[in-house]
């Protein structure tokens, strides 16, 4: 599993285990970047309620996110939503599409909940972008997602293209010096012929791109790095490509953080099995001891202490 | 091995054989005490003459014999920040388990990375030429490990960079 899935696992299992078969329940789970969900059934057993809280959410709103939501869910958002959440759905067990790839297709939608709110801004710029096309000049607003609590995702359309920067922290030297490789290799890895048309990649310690420079309380220090991502228009020309690379683009920080901790914990096992081989060598120079029973002439057996 | 190695680690063999004549020796100083010289150092008499052999500036070995131990220092090759960080991440790793380890020093003497302190007690109760061999050994390995972990982590650099681009295109 190299990449990471944009819907919720944990959503989609419960949620097709009860429209299997209905019952009461009341859990809370959670996703990455400290998105919480609540799923319950406060009413009845065929009536759930799943509410998220997003910890952007007053700014996903300000680009549309309830709207988007509106479009993927219809009648299921809630107007109110569950105190301490930002939204929430009711999802109707008895209203649900009949068995099969419809329902399969009813619960993913759902499961991609948290995915949906965060593709607001991404859909406003791609709008953005295509409007100011006709212009042939001119930017977007820029619009910063704060989604966790040191790292931000800004979002900029230009007439020619969209541009994604990622601020990402490294909490530890070891975590920092691994993460310089790996974006080296996405900014290397543009060179090879199958990928060339791949979105571009800029990366850059400490200093923040010119798109940021001006933004208000960035962090100066070594621990933060900045991936921009150059979105051109072949990556969002009809509905099916823009919403894949939304999906995608919103994971980047997860991924490159995911596969980090991977190496770590392969090198560790790595390390492991060396200080097995290591050891295996100083116990071929530990001197073999007489193993056998010596006995007195009376028969008393002697102990060495 | 390369050409540079061979004469290094033939070097350390022979001057770690040669330093290893240790005799069982208690402490002038306190009563009923058997420290090794070489850590205690309250009594110059019973140290000899330290040495130093290196390869180049980025790796040397310490031997710091002494009437009843010796203690060895490695300074393992750090070209660039990932081998430093890996070196370092490798050399604690070992230290953690240095009770397994017997020879092994908990810290490593300053400006070195890793250190063995060999005691008469050790060189009774294991054979000496033995350690000799595990001590080359090891400075065989971490170099080879280390190198080997560097590559790892950039051949999965850039199959996760590849994979995730990948996706964009398709």
């Amino acid at each position: 599993m190299i990449l990471l899935e944009p819907h919720n696992v944990i959503l989609q299992t419960t949620l097709a285990e009860k429209f299997a078969k209905p019952s009461s329940l009341d859990v809370q789970f959670v996703d990455y970047d400290g998105v919480r969900f609540h799923l319950s059934t406060p009413d009845r057993k065929t009536v759930l309620l799943l509410s998220m809280s997003i910890r952007c959410w007053d700014e996903l709103a300000k680009y549309g996110a309830a709207d988007v939501l509106r479009r993927e869910y219809g009648p299921l958002v809630k107007d109110q939503p569950e105190p301490e959440y930002n939204v929430s759905l009711e999802i109707d067990l008895e209203q649900a599409p009949p068995e099969g790839d419809e329902r399969d297709a009813f619960i993913k939608s759902i499961a991609l909940l948290k995915r949906n709110a965060l593709a607001a801004p991404f859909e406003l710029a791609f709008k953005t972008q295509k409007q100011l096309e006709g212009s042939g000049s001119g930017a977007g607003e820029l619009m910063q997602i704060h989604y966790r609590d040191e790292e931000a995702i800004y979002v900029q359309a230009s007439h020619d293209r969209v541009t994604v920067i990622f601020s990402t922290v490294f909490r530890e030297e070891t975590d920092r010096i691994f993460g310089k490789v790996f974006l080296q290799e996405f900014v290397d890895a543009r060179r090879l012929p199958t990928i060339q048309n791949a979105p571009q990649v800029l990366y850059s310690n400490r200093d923040p791109p010119l798109e940021i420079r001006g933004v208000p309380g960035l962090r100066d220090t070594e621990d933060i790095g900045y991936v921009t991502f150059v979105l051109f228009p072949r990556h969002f020309a009809n509905a099916g490509v823009a919403s894949s690379t939304i999906s995608h683009i919103q994971l980047f920080r997860d991924y490159l953080h995911y596969h980090i901790k991977c190496s770590k914990a392969y090198m560790h096992s790595r390390m492991r099995h060396r200080v097995s081989e290591f050891q295996k060598v100083l116990n071929r120079a530990k001197a073999e001891t007489a193993a056998t029973e010596r006995k007195t002439a009376s028969g008393r057996t002697l102990l060495s202490r | 091995m390369s050409n540079t190695l061979r004469p290094y680690l033939a070097a350390v063999r022979s001057t770690v054989t040669a330093a290893l004549t240790l005799e069982n020796f208690a402490s002038q100083v306190v009563e009923r005490h058997n420290k090794p010289e070489v850590e205690a150092g309250s009594s110059k008499e019973a140290l000899l003459n330290p040495l130093t052999i290196s390869r180049n500036e980025n790796e040397r070995v310490l031997i710091e014999p002494s009437v009843n131990s010796i203690r060895l220092s490695i300074k393992i090759k750090q070209a660039d920040e990932i081998e430093r960080i890996l070196c370092h991440k490798f050399a604690r790793f070992l230290m953690q388990r240095a009770e397994s380890f017997i020879v092994l020093r908990r810290k490593p003497v300053t400006g070195y990375d890793i250190s063995f302190l060999i005691t008469n007690f050790h060189t009774e109760t294991m054979l000496k030429h033995k350690i000799v061999d595990f001590i080359i050994n090891f400075m065989e390995e971490v170099d080879k490990e280390i190198s080997e972990m560097k590559l790892s982590l950039n051949a999965r650099a850039r199959v996760v960079a590849e994979s995730y681009l990948t996706a964009f295109t398709s």
